[in-house]
């Protein structure tokens, strides 16, 4: 299974509000470009959630008891990325965002 | 309602912790906060989660993930960000549902685990944990973090 986003400048705002952080990397499209990114920098527990809905549609009620979510961010998501997660049969998770692999890990439940 | 900035230091409103300061063995927190149905609400729109996956029995809980904004609370409560901290990795187990219907009070503590420099580059490694009222487990986690120079 996968689940594919469009990703907005918009989207990282509105993740920055609730998660309360003031790191420019994010919103400072020049300061992020000076670290060496293409662009400011979807914040990676976002990343970790826009994969999190597939591991809820696999294991239904059993993930909010024992669900296990491992993810490694390996590379940037800036605006104007497509940001693809897919879940496989053993729980890997993949995720790639402008033709790149950016996240590893995995989905699965706990013994 | 907490939302997270009341209680995590933002970067650049402190002097930043830099990698050095950062001490292994460290203990984090204890801090307290409350996740509300407002709150549960504004995650579900701002992380494009389908709040239809999350139904037991017809109510609805939250996204487990909402604890993701609070994530770093304990361990920035300690060590103040600098800015340019990039989330490197991160291993999150979930216990019990939140409820989208109720405030769920939250205590977080944590630990450095270790920190280590790879490829030239500084990490932080800590370990936290969520719990409820009654001392019992919503979530545990384990995350890496690279500190800029």
């Amino acid at each position: 299974m996968q689940r594919s986003l469009n990703i907005t400048q918009g989207m990282i705002d509105a993740y920055g509000r609730i998660n309360g952080d003031n790191d420019i990397i994010h919103y400072d499209h020049d300061y992020a470009v000076e670290r060496g990114f293409r662009g400011t920098l979807l914040h990676g527990p976002h990343m970790t959630a826009l994969a999190a809905d597939l591991g809820a549609q696999r294991y239904g009620e059993a993930w909010l008891y024992q669900g296990k979510l491992h993810t490694k961010w390996i590379g940037p998501v800036c605006p104007g990325d497509t940001f693809l997660a897919k879940l496989d049969e053993s729980g890997a998770i993949e995720a790639q965002s402008g033709g790149k692999v950016v996240m590893v890990g995995s989905a699965t439940l706990a013994e | 309602m907490t939302r997270p900035n009341e209680i995590k230091p933002r970067e650049g409103d402190h002097p930043g912790t830099p990698y050095a300061a950062f001490q292994e063995g460290a203990e984090l927190g204890p801090v307290s906060f409350d996740i509300t149905p407002a709150i549960v609400q504004e995650y579900f729109d701002a992380s494009q989660s389908d709040p239809e996956l999350y139904r037991v029995d017809g109510r609805q809980a939250a996204a487990p993930n909402v604890i993701l904004p609070y994530m770093t609370v304990p361990v920035y409560q300690s060590y103040p960000p600098i800015q340019g901290i990039v989330m490197a990795e991160l291993e999150m187990s979930w216990h019990r549902p939140i409820w989208a219907d109720e405030t769920t009070r939250v205590t977080a503590t944590g630990k450095i685990l270790r920190k280590f420099e790879k490829r030239g580059r500084h990490y932080v490694q800590w370990e936290g944990r969520f719990n409820d009222v009654n001392g019992q487990p919503i979530a545990t986690l384990l995350n890496t973090f690279h500190v800029p120079e």
